[in-house]
């Protein structure tokens, strides 16, 4: 269960070394252990320099994968999951877990507690999921609430405390680091019985609750006979429970309208107590049908003190909430490009903001755009071959607007052009942003009856909604677009 | 300090002269961690872990400083204090600075406990003689258990929070000494009842618990009380080391690892409990189950992967503890309780999870694979245990990914891979669809379009047009070549799949004659299926298109993978064509490769001509050297010597002259090469005679082979060392005889011995090769006593009885018998130690042990089904190895 070593590394493109050792533990007590239990297959863990050389070249981050190298790029080396087995110094170190996200490497080696020959399987490895999470849990603690590289200094500069609290042999005791910064300073609080780890300690004030669910809805579109559309809608409720006393009762209940679409593939967050059986059968992986399980959704639960996510879940409503289509015909050097959008009726035309991005790969820089739009105006951003129609803040009464334009391009010169290994040829996309408060596509809410406490005290019951587009794609109809399986399905 | 670092250097001369100050620290640490190996090679190495522990309790140094001395030594206790003497001073010294801190508070205490507990640990000095061990042990559990301790050891409210990490330094020294708290385990058990931190205690509670059942199962021991409660170990007094002292030899896993990888490693099913303890046990597990919820997600699943394995084949302790908690645990999103649940599934199976519960936990964790609100890490974990899913009934063998049974292809829809994921999202994916794939086939087509195997078509010619981009990253052609490999490997008996495959990777050839490294690397690699039909397709492609000159070289590294005996006319006009454009010493040596494959094809007259050609024609005069070098081989060397000759590739084509690496290749075939084992081995029937048990070694050949020599290495040095075998020939279908290994035991155990073999081809190579290992089981030691005088038998026995004791240990148990009856099992495996017998019921049987130890049994009063044995041996550490061996005998029949 335990870690041998973890590691923070700053990917760094165009240095000479390619990324820096940001932060690193290790944990020798568990070295000890992994010799025993890896006898004659035991490779230590190494130093930080052979390590970042070997991890950078495994990912490809290292600048030197112009030439085919049989170690990294045989089709043989395949790896299915963000496991690796790092060469260094002639000896094979496995299994290493790493990621990256947002230019930062996240790295750790789990304990295996028998030999390494042959390999056993990861999932009988327990090391593995925990070592995940202890990752999650940097990765989360370093980026709530940081905005610059001084706060990233300062987020790293406290981990070597941090992990001591919360993971002080190897063994991780709780992924959420931000509790163990709390429980540093609640030292002095003494934990009453049955005080849940997790909660670092009291609340003492207005009991209040808020619930916030945020709705982010994708879509695939292609305007194609034999290829279907498709969109799906992805939720998540956070809350925030300022209550009184050590271990309060709380249900949150989520509500759909008559009209709504079912919530499915619900996951909850631990402190839930118990689930109906409704809430966790109900997936989509289940063709659809009346049946489905309409909530509504109660979640018994023991609130920790910060801001948690309650649940994710999915929907699948009947209607995308903009359905568009996107024509180009190549003439020449130039593009003749077709856009029309239409609003469904049954969504709120209120928008924070609306646009769409419509971009150009693998070509020179445009030149020369003319255009006709039924509504809002377009930007053109020559340099990056891109152009933006900003909607703005409502669809017209009709609810359908339509752009039309012939884009020219410059000589193709390499390096300065974006390019993209899908849009080849004729391939391209336009992408949707948009936001909508106070609303949700499932039409799924929560109210001031939303919310039972079984402690002293009435609390002020705050709820927020909100649509949000993400991966929003409409792709040209004139010519091949990559498809998801879901999509040949007719 | 020594003298030879008297050097006046700034740094040194700090350390000469008192206490470093915090600048010269921070650097030190500083260099230290940029590069420990060459820290500790440099002139500060020596005497680092000495000056921090001095320093330590400098009054010239601030807290934080002091902490980041401390936080070098929790990371690097190895090189601070290299060896067991030297930890044991760290720690002692650790616990005399933590004694004498002033008592007010301090955020030194915490590290220090943590500091001395990590050098005992890694350092190997915890043990009963140790000293500190017997400081550190009471203190942290006084700490723990939330004992004032007085004044001198901080404030009340300081002691308090010391206690969470007193709980952390016992666990860690129970997961390196386990055991160790198994004296405790009632006192864990009262406390958990009372207030106090859980987590800690819980966990700890657990561990300790697992480890005292799997020593004591190993003993063949009860619980002997352990979960009742008892006295408090004292400073300076003793703490019990028994069940450490038993455990020792064995350290655990903390978590089960799968139920198939770890076969016979721990028999809990041996553990005898008394009624009285198997409830109180249930009891210990069910108040730790109930208070898990107060527990973080990641110890929650520490618990229930201790306890799982704490629970596995225990006899009377039915999982049904664990279901409570189960649909709490399927509903979340954390990765370590969904994996938790699934090591239970797996130690449990069907006594946990009725099939519809199988069904529910196989569509949580589909929809968990595929849920957009996880990270693609998890995501991607999640399909791999889905690929490893531990069934109630698997179906396929055992260790190989696979579609669990229940995982359609509706449920799996989501899970199929599109050219918009990321590379490993890709593969993982694609390897799900290709095993639908082999479903699909074996339901065979109704006529639907959109099969799983279009779908993979259309994929796979999406990568290749994305491999084809020029100037694309090398990341987009790897992709291609391992989607089709894995494709190659999985559908290997699918020509369906694998022609438009094979087309298309010629078509790709075509389009980026560059990508010639991937295509020799996959050729390399993928099986016949697949490797056949696209060396001829790559051939075609090449000697029909010449193409532009700066794909010849590709042209020419691909045609010296494809080309052999067919299309000779072709490839020798291609290269005849090819031999003018070859200006500089890079394509000549690339066009003399395509040669020597020819060479090694057995090509004749036409390579004849060409070669003649080269010799006269090429610029440079190593490549002229070369031509001539294999024009004459050819004209010269009959076809099998010409191959040996050229047998082992270059190994570094790149090398400044090619006489040099064409050299390296001829040395290749005097060399020792790696190869497949020639011959079988495997261990005869048991000689019962001699003073040493001998091992009688039965021979398949294989192949033939000369001056054999076999090498033999015992694991874990429990024999002594083994002399070689030689045997000068062996050839298949000829009759062997029996190879004799004799055996020297350091102590009477089975062990495993690692077998190589080295060899001559009759081609005359010399060949080493690795044999799978043979197993020595205990029952292949056995060696009879001497035979007693007539009449003597039954005094002899009896006196040998008598003298195991009482310094042995004497046992009884039951041994089931097959339909032959008792006497059959000992005329089949105990007739040669009979030393009294009277058939069909009783038989007195004794044997030795080497080195020194014997073994007796009285197998008396047989009875239709089973046999009562009582047995005594003088060596405690057999008595496991006994039952295990008699219980095989008598399944053996």
């Amino acid at each position: 269960m335990a870690q041998r070593a973890v590691w923070l590394i700053s990917h760094e493109p165009g240095t000479p070394l390619c990324g820096t050792v940001r932060f690193s533990r290790r944990y020798p007590t568990v070295e000890k252990r992994a010799k025993v239990f890896n006898g004659a297959s035991y490779v230590p863990v190494p130093e930080d320099g052979p390590f970042l050389k070997a991890l950078l070249f495994e990912l490809r981050l290292s600048d030197d994968d112009k030439d085919f190298s049989e170690s990294r790029d045989s089709c043989s080396h395949i790896n299915k999951t963000s496991i690796y087995a790092l060469l260094i110094g002639g000896e094979e170190l496995w299994p290493v877990i790493a990621f990256m996200k947002n230019g930062m490497i996240y790295a750790c080696v789990p304990l295996v507690e028998q030999t390494l020959f042959p390999r056993p399987p990861l999932i009988s490895i327990s090391g593995i999921s925990q070592g995940f999470e202890l990752l999650f849990g940097v990765q989360g603690f370093l980026y709530s609430g940081q905005k610059n590289d001084s706060e990233l200094n300062t987020k790293l500069s406290q981990l070597p405390d941090l992990l001591l609290q919360t993971c002080p042999f190897g063994t991780l005791l709780d992924a959420n680091l931000e509790n163990s910064l709390d429980s540093i300073n609640f030292a002095s609080v003494t934990h009453p019985q049955k005080q849940p780890t997790w909660k670092a300690g009291t609340y003492k004030g207005k009991p209040q609750v808020s619930i916030s669910i945020t709705e982010k809805v994708k879509s695939m579109q292609y305007d194609k006979q034999d290829i279907a559309d498709t969109w799906q809608v992805i939720g998540v409720v956070t809350c925030k429970c300022d209550l009184e006393g050590s271990m309060p009762n709380v249900t949150i209940s989520l509500s759909l309208p008559t009209n709504g679409s079912p919530l499915q593939d619900i996951l909850v967050h631990p402190c839930v107590t118990s689930l109906d059986s409704a809430i966790l059968t109900s997936s989509s992986i289940d063709a659809a049908d009346d049946s489905a399980f309409s909530g509504p959704y109660k979640f018994p639960l023991t609130p920790p003190l910060e801001s948690f996510n309650l649940c994710y879940y999915t929907s699948q409503v009947p209607v995308p909430p903009i359905l568009g289509f996107y024509q180009v015909k190549e003439e020449e050097v130039q593009l003749k490009i077709t856009v029309n959008l239409k609003l469904h009726e049954s969504v709120k035309n209120s928008f924070e903001f609306c646009e769409a991005r419509i971009p150009f790969y693998n070509r020179g820089p445009v030149t020369h755009v003319e255009h006709k739009v039924s509504f809002g105006q377009l930007e053109v951003f020559r340099e990056k071959s891109l152009l933006i129609w900003i909607i703005g803040q409502k669809f017209p009464k009709s609810l359908e607007i339509s752009l039309s334009g012939t884009v020219t391009f410059g000589a193709k010169s390499h390096e300065k052009q974006p390019f993209d290994q899908i849009c080849i040829g004729g391939t391209a996309y336009l992408k949707l942003h948009f936001r909508i408060l106070d609303y949700t596509l499932t039409g799924c809410y929560a109210d001031q009856h939303s919310v039972q406490v079984f402690a002293s005290g009435k609390p002020k019951i705050s709820t927020y909604r909100k649509l949000i587009s993400s991966d929003y794609y409409i792709w040209n109809s004139k010519a091949p677009a990559p498809v998801t399986y879901g999509s040949l399905l007719l | 300090m020594s003298s030879r670092h008297a050097a006046p250097r700034q740094g040194l001369a700090c350390l000469t002269m008192g206490p470093t100050s915090r600048e010269t620290w921070a650097q030190r640490l500083g260099t230290f961690r940029a590069s420990p190996s060459a820290f500790m090679a440099g002139p500060e190495g020596e005497d680092l872990g000495r000056h921090l522990l001095s320093d330590l309790r400098s009054e010239k140094l601030s807290e934080p400083t002091k902490i980041s001395l401390l936080a070098l030594s929790l990371e690097y206790p190895a090189q601070l204090w290299p060896d067991a003497p030297a930890a044991e001073a760290a720690a002692t010294s650790l616990l005399d600075t933590l004694v004498l801190l002033p008592p007010r508070p301090s955020a030194l205490r915490r590290p220090l406990l943590l500091a001395a507990t990590t050098a005992l640990a890694a350092g190997g000095a915890l043990g009963p003689t140790s000293g500190a061990s017997r400081r550190l042990l009471p203190l942290l559990l006084g700490l723990a258990s939330g004992r004032d301790l007085g004044r001198s050891f901080g404030p009340a409210s300081e002691q308090r929070t010391l206690q969470a990490t007193a709980w952390e330094c016992l666990r860690e020294l129970e997961s390196c000494k386990p055991g160790l708290l198994g004296g405790c385990l009632g006192l864990l058990r009262g406390l958990l009842g009372q207030e106090g931190a859980v987590q800690p205690l819980s966990l700890l509670l657990a561990l300790a618990l697992r480890n005292a059942l799997v020593i004591q199962a190993r003993a063949r021991a009860g619980l002997q009380g352990l979960l009742v409660a008892g006295d408090w170990p004292t400073e300076g007094g003793p703490w019990n080391w028994m069940l450490a002292e038993e455990g020792d030899a064995h350290l655990q896993p903390q978590a089960p690892s799968w139920p198939a990888a770890e076969e016979g490693e721990c028999r809990l099913a041996t553990l005898e409990l008394s009624p009285e303890e198997a409830r109180e046990l249930r009891a210990a597990v069910a108040q730790l189950l109930d208070a898990s919820y107060l527990l973080t997600p990641v110890a929650q699943a520490q618990l229930l992967w201790l306890l799982g394995w704490a629970l596995r084949g225990l006899r009377g302790q039915p999982p049904v503890l664990f279901k409570p908690q189960l649909v709490r645990l399927l509903g979340t999103a954390q990765l370590t309780l969904l994996h938790a649940v699934l090591a239970l599934k797996a130690a449990f199976g069907e006594a946990l999870f009725t099939a519809q519960d199988e069904a529910l936990l196989l569509r949580r964790l589909t929809l968990a694979a595929q849920h957009p609100a996880l990270p693609l890490p998890a995501r991607l974990f999640y399909l791999h245990c889905l690929l490893n899913f531990p069934e109630n009934w698997p179906l396929g063998p055992a260790g190989e990914e696979a579609a669990p049974l229940l995982l359609g292809s509706q449920l799996c829809r989501g899970l199929l891979p599109s050219l918009l994921h990321d590379p490993t999202a890709l593969l993982a994916r694609l390897h799900l669809l290709c095993l639908l794939c082999v479903e699909d086939e074996e339901k065979e087509e109704k006529g639907q379009d959109q099969s799983p195997r279009r779908y993979l078509e259309e994929l796979l010619a999406g990568l290749r047009q994305r491999a084809a981009l020029d100037g694309g990253p090398r990341a987009l052609a790897t992709l291609c070549f391992q989607a089709s490999y894995l494709v190659a490997r999985c559908l290997a008996g699918q020509p369906v799949v694998l022609t438009p495959l094979t087309h298309g990777l010629a078509q790709l050839y075509r389009a980026q004659p560059a990508l010639a490294p991937h295509f020799v690397d996959l050729l390399d690699r993928v099986g016949p299926e697949l490797g056949e039909p696209l060396k001829v397709v790559l051939r075609q492609e090449v000697v029909s298109r010449p193409g532009r000159d700066e794909a010849l070289r590709w042209h020419l590294q691909m045609l010296a993978r494809v080309a052999d005996g067919d299309a000779q006319s072709a490839t020798l006009g291609f290269l005849q064509a090819a031999a003018a454009r070859c200006t500089d010493w890079g394509l000549q040596q690339a066009l003399l490769q395509v040669c020597r494959a020819l060479l090694r094809a057995g090509v004749g007259g036409g390579l004849a001509d060409l070669l003649q050609a080269l010799a006269r024609q090429l610029e440079d005069p190593d490549g002229r050297d070369h031509a001539r070098l294999y024009y004459i081989l050819l004209a010269h060397l009959e076809e099998p010597k010409l191959g040996v000759a050229l047998g082992p590739s270059l190994a570094a084509p790149a090398l400044a002259s090619s006489l040099v690496a064409e050299n390296q290749g001829f040395a290749a075939a005097l060399m020792v090469q790696e190869a497949p084992a020639p011959i079988r081995l495997s261990v005869g029937p048991h000689r019962a005679k001699g003073p040493v048990p001998v091992l009688q070694l039965q021979v398949e050949v294989l192949e033939q082979v000369y001056s054999l020599e076999l090498r033999f290495r015992v694991e874990r040095q429990i024999y002594a060392p083994l002399g070689a075998v030689h045997v000068p020939c062996l050839c298949p279908g000829r009759p062997t005889r029996p190879l004799l290994l004799p055996l020297q035991p350091r102590r009477p155990a089975p062990s495993r011995l690692a077998v190589r073999a080295l060899y001559t081809t009759p081609s005359g190579l010399t060949c080493h090769a690795r044999l799978p290992p043979l197993l020595v089981n205990f029952a292949d030691l056995f060696l009879p006593f001497p035979q007693p005088p007539e009449g003597a038998e039954l005094g002899f026995f009896e006196e040998l009885w008598d003298s195991c004791l009482p310094k042995g240990t004497e046992s009884r148990l039951w041994c089931p018998l097959g339909p032959h009856g008792l006497e059959a099992l000992v005329s089949r495996h105990l007739e040669p130690f009979v030393v009294v017998a009277q058939p069909p019921t009783s038989y007195l049987i004794a044997i030795r042990l080497p080195p020194d130890s014997r073994l007796l049994l009285r197998l008396e009063a047989a009875q239709a089904d089973g046999v009562p044995v009582a047995l005594r041996t003088d060596d405690w550490a057999v008595l496991p190895l006994v039952g295990d061996c008699l219980r095989g005998l008598s399944v053996a029949g």
